[in-house]
This record gives structure tokens, C-alpha cells and sequence, in this order.
């Protein structure tokens, strides 16, 4: 029976075909890990707070970033911009807001239910919001993620040390 | 003159290996460098808001309703600092609030309220910073509470 041998050196070159095993392994490797061009919908300018405690959320899938920030028309309100994780749709919109007909609407628990529904039980919410936003801000963003029944709702935070109070 | 090289028979006709070997580590060192195997952000798993005092709707029978603990959080108009409260615990920093917090889970445990059972509720002041609750939030997760929430503003 012939054997598959490697071939023999005629002058003495470096055998190449090791190497480029060895990092075509590395590159697939590396192309599975990477998660180049892929928005999960963050907005890098807001200055998230930091924690220790944090956990890592292994699946990101059906997850909705709300990026929450302060407006100078709304100043008893913030802006959330946020991005469907599937249709990659990206919206910007007001807790209440008014329709045409002049009645009161609520853009963001309309958008969070139909999102919640289109996604599925397993829909999350992260929420970033910058670290000096005062909790008036804050807080009818959670009322609305209450109210449009999402469950799993994340904060957003840092790797590193807590933040220290000034005495 | 006799030239040596001319007549030297060239066994090894592969393709040459050299172009290719460049390409491939420039794309390996690109992968690399976007691959990122911790993410910089991690996240703080929360419950959400009790809305309204005394909660909502009607409660299932036969449910033992949970043991509320509240953490006031109070902030100066500054913003510089804050300060939690809950009983005759007031403190302003962490790892005391968190030492103070889990005295009071042990205390709480062995009067029979078993860990499942009590419900730690933030309430924040409307002008406490994010970043101020995000400390106390911690603090209750370090004294091992389970079921952390937060209420609306007082």
C-alpha cells in the first residue's frame, strides 16, 4: 500500500504547509470570535458607570440597548434612542409625546411592546444611561419597560472600580 | 565561462507560498486585533420598578407576600454625594452599606424570613445620580440579596 508521505526538501527550503495550517486554524478561530461590524445598537459617547459586581450576558441575541440621554426640549424627559436587533431598525423617540389628533401618546412602550412581541419571551432590555443622569430621567424609562412587560432588564455598566463619593 | 546556476534543475515547482503567507497573516493580525474575548462592559441584572404604593391588582391567593426592605437614597442638589438609608442604617459608601445591609439579612434570616422572601426596593430622591445607584445597587448585591428592585422617586 503507498503511503502519503511529506514531500522531500530538493533545496533546502522551509516547509511552509505547518505554518499555514496552523494560521488558517488561527483565523477562523479569530473570524468566529470577532464580532466585526456588528451594532448591538450602544452609543459609544455616553459615559456608563462602572461596577464591579457585574455579570456577563453570554447571549445578545434578542436584546434591546436603550441609550437613554438628556434633551434640551424635554428637560422632564429623556431621549431614547434604540435599534431592532433583527431588522436593524434604529429609532429615536420620547417617553409621551402628541398625536396630530392632539391626543397623548407613548412612542416608547408602543415600540418596546411590539418589539417585545415581535421578539419573543426571551427579549432583553440594556439599559445605558450616562453616569451623572439624575434619576428623574431614568425612571419612566423603567416604568415603561414595566408597562410594556419586558422582564429582563439590564443595567449597562463598566469593568472597573466603583465609583467614590466625594466626603 | 561555465555558469553553475544555469544548469541547476529546479525540482521544487509549487506555487510560490510567499504572497499568500503575507495576506494570511495580515488578515490574522486583523482578526486579532478586532477580536475581543472580554467585553469591556458587563451588566447589572435588575427588577423593575414597583409602580404605585402597595402594589397593583389583586394578589394570588395562598402567596405569602415578600418582606420589603427599603433603601432611601438621598443626593444634595450638588450631586457631589449621596446617602442611603434603611432603618437605622445610614451610611454613604459602599462596602459599609453593603457590611450593614448583610447584618441585617442575617438578622432578618433568623427571624424566619428566608432570603427568597425579602425584597430590597431602592428608592432614589429624583436627583441621585445614576451612577450613586448603581453603588447601592451593589452594595445590596455584595450583602447577597437576591430580588433587588427599584420604586419610583420619592
Amino acid at each position: 500500500m503507498r503511503r502519503h508521505q511529506m514531500p522531500d526538501m530538493k533545496e533546502g527550503n522551509v516547509n511552509v504547509t505547518p505554518l499555514i495550517d496552523i494560521v488558517m486554524c488561527l483565523i477562523i478561530f479569530f473570524m468566529l470570535v470577532a464580532r466585526i461590524g456588528v451594532d448591538t445598537g450602544a452609543d459609544a459617547s455616553i459615559r456608563i458607570p462602572s461596577s464591579v459586581m457585574g455579570i456577563d450576558i453570554k447571549d445578545l441575541g434578542n436584546t434591546v440597548t436603550l441609550n437613554i440621554s438628556e434633551t434640551a426640549a424635554h428637560k422632564d424627559e429623556p431621549e431614547v434612542s434604540l435599534l431592532h436587533p433583527k431588522t436593524g431598525q434604529k429609532v429615536t423617540v420620547g417617553i409621551t409625546d402628541t398625536a396630530p389628533s392632539g391626543e397623548l401618546v407613548r412612542p416608547l412602550e408602543d415600540l418596546l411592546t411590539a418589539w417585545r412581541k415581535n421578539l419573543g419571551p426571551e427579549c432583553k432590555v440594556i439599559i445605558r444611561a450616562d453616569q451623572d443622569l439624575n434619576y428623574r430621567l431614568l425612571e419612566p424609562v423603567l416604568i415603561t419597560c414595566a408597562k410594556a412587560k419586558v422582564k429582563d432588564v439590564n443595567f449597562a455598566t463598566r469593568r472597573g472600580e466603583a465609583v467614590v463619593a466625594q466626603q | 565561462m561555465k555558469l553553475e546556476k544555469s544548469k541547476k534543475v529546479h525540482y521544487d515547482s509549487g506555487p510560490n507560498m510567499t504572497p499568500m503567507v503575507d495576506i494570511v497573516m495580515v488578515i490574522l493580525i486583523f482578526f486579532m486585533l478586532g477580536a475581543s474575548f472580554v467585553g469591556v462592559e458587563h451588566f447589572l441584572r435588575t427588577n423593575l420598578p414597583a409602580i404605585g404604593k402597595g402594589g397593583e391588582g389583586p394578589r394570588d391567593t395562598g402567596v405569602v407576600p415578600d418582606e420589603p426592605l427599603e433603601i432611601i437614597v438621598d443626593s444634595p442638589i450638588s450631586g457631589d454625594r449621596w446617602l442611603a438609608k434603611a432603618g437605622a442604617i445610614s451610611v454613604a459608601d459602599r462596602t459599609s452599606l453593603a457590611n450593614q445591609l448583610r447584618q441585617l439579612r442575617t438578622a432578618m434570616n433568623s427571624s424566619g424570613i428566608t432570603d427568597d422572601r425579602i425584597q430590597v426596593v431602592i428608592n432614589p430622591g429624583k436627583n441621585v445620580k445614576y451612577k450613586y445607584l448603581v453603588e447601592v445597587y451593589q452594595a445590596a448585591l455584595q450583602a447577597e440579596f437576591s430580588k433587588i428592585a427599584f420604586s419610583t422617586a420619592h
